[in-house]
């Protein structure tokens, strides 16, 4: 039995997990109304994300939706019974889901750069090419020439005196 | 400087006599905290990655065997495990490496501008061994591969455009560090290097014999003058 999920969001009343998804077998859209019980506005919204996703009942159902977006899921639960609107959940996310550039990760502690690099790794995993892809190749060489005539990466620059 | 001699107590359970055979290589992997090192480190080795934590060093060692000119040569690759955080590396990171791989993300500004203190370090431990300048993460945007970065070339150091994620110029990076690495080690102009195996004959000589000392005190200079 293998099911493909479609969609997934969230209901605030009653506070549920609904998905949307499709049968191998039986070719159509169902629904699962998947309850959130003991889930507050000081929850744990990364730690309700894994309990859902490892639930015995839903896992099978769960499989195509990445962990992130049900911890993105709770995070909009738990704005809302802060008394958040949906724009500010959601920009919170935003704020969250993205690093900023010039930050020093030399100098963050294990949990925050471990943030970071999750954050950075959807994108690893977006561009990934797996070895057990068709079209994978071991040794991949593109030559990229380094000359004068090219622009400059603008980080040079302003520290000539350095570089 | 360093922040412990080479070799010292603190580093025992690594034994590093093993690098001074010729067949036994040790690259090293420098730059900040999520430039991709490790994720280099596993797209070249995919199924052969067999890494082993030694968290008491922050290290992580990754083995790999290859041909170079028909001959087997063993690679030691050691990898941070968070070491990197304090901006500083043990001096026994750096001891008897012969190549070292030096990247930074092509995203992040301050992963560049770091290189310098990351160079630095490595040339006051290592002032000859061969060093390849990494620009990682260029699928994020290949606009970047249009770009001059200077740094490599005011070192007059070989540069890569790679990307961990879709596999460019992985495997070659890894090739041509072993090959360095290697050659480095045949005609090892380090000067360091030569006053340490001097110095170890020395020892060696002294605690044989000590009549005919003289005729055969280690020599750099062709006999004949």
């Amino acid at each position: 039995m293998t099911y493909v999920a479609k969609k997934c969001g969230i209901r605030f009343q009653p506070p549920s997990v609904i998905l949307i998804y499709e049968d191998e077998n039986k070719d159509r859209a169902r629904q699962r109304i998947m309850p959130i019980r003991n889930f507050s506005k000081f929850s744990d919204c990364s730690r309700a994300a894994e309990q859902l996703k490892n639930n015995p009942r839903h896992k099978a159902y769960l499989q195509g939706v990445s962990l992130r977006q049900l911890q993105k899921l709770y995070s909009l639960l738990r704005g809302h019974l802060q008394g958040k609107s949906l724009a500010q959940s959601l920009e919170q996310i935003q704020q969250e889901e993205t690093t900023d550039p010039e930050e020093d990760l030399n100098k963050l502690d294990d949990k925050e750069l471990a943030k970071r690099k999750s954050i950075m790794d959807e994108l690893f995993e977006k561009n990934r090419k797996k070895k057990d892809d068709p079209d994978f190749t071991y040794n991949v060489e593109v030559e990229f020439p380094q000359n004068e005539q090219l622009e400059s990466c603008g980080w040079d620059a302003e520290s000539d005196n350095e570089f | 400087m360093a922040r412990d001699a080479p070799g010292g107590d603190s580093c025992e359970e690594l034994d590093q006599t093993k690098y001074d055979a010729d067949e036994n290589v040790k690259i090293i992997c420098l730059g900040d905290s999520a430039v991709g090192k490790s994720k280099l480190m596993e797209r070249f080795l995919l199924d052969g990655f067999r890494p082993q934590q030694l968290s008491t060093f922050a290290l992580t060692l990754y083995k790999y065997t290859t041909n170079v000119d028909g001959k087997n040569i063993l690679v030691d690759f050691w990898d941070t495990a968070g070491q990197e955080r304090f901006q500083s590396m043990h001096a026994s990171y750096y001891h008897k490496a012969h190549a070292c791989i030096m990247v930074f993300d092509v995203q992040r500004k301050v992963t560049y501008k770091n290189l310098n203190n990351w160079y630095k370090e490595l040339r006051e431990f290592r002032p000859e061994i061969p060093c390849i300048v990494v620009a990682n993460k260029i699928d994020a945007d290949m606009k970047v591969t249009q770009k001059s970065f200077n740094f490599a070339r005011k070192f007059n150091l070989p540069f890569y455009f790679v990307s961990a994620a879709d596999g460019t110029n992985v495997v070659k990076l890894f090739s041509d560090a072993i090959k360095l690495a290697v050659a480095y080690k045949q005609n090892s102009g380090d000067f360091m290097d030569e006053v340490m195996r001097e110095l170890e004959n020395f020892e060696l000589q002294k605690k044989g014999e000590d009549s005919d000392k003289e005729e055969n005190y280690p020599e750099e200079k062709p006999p004949s003058t």
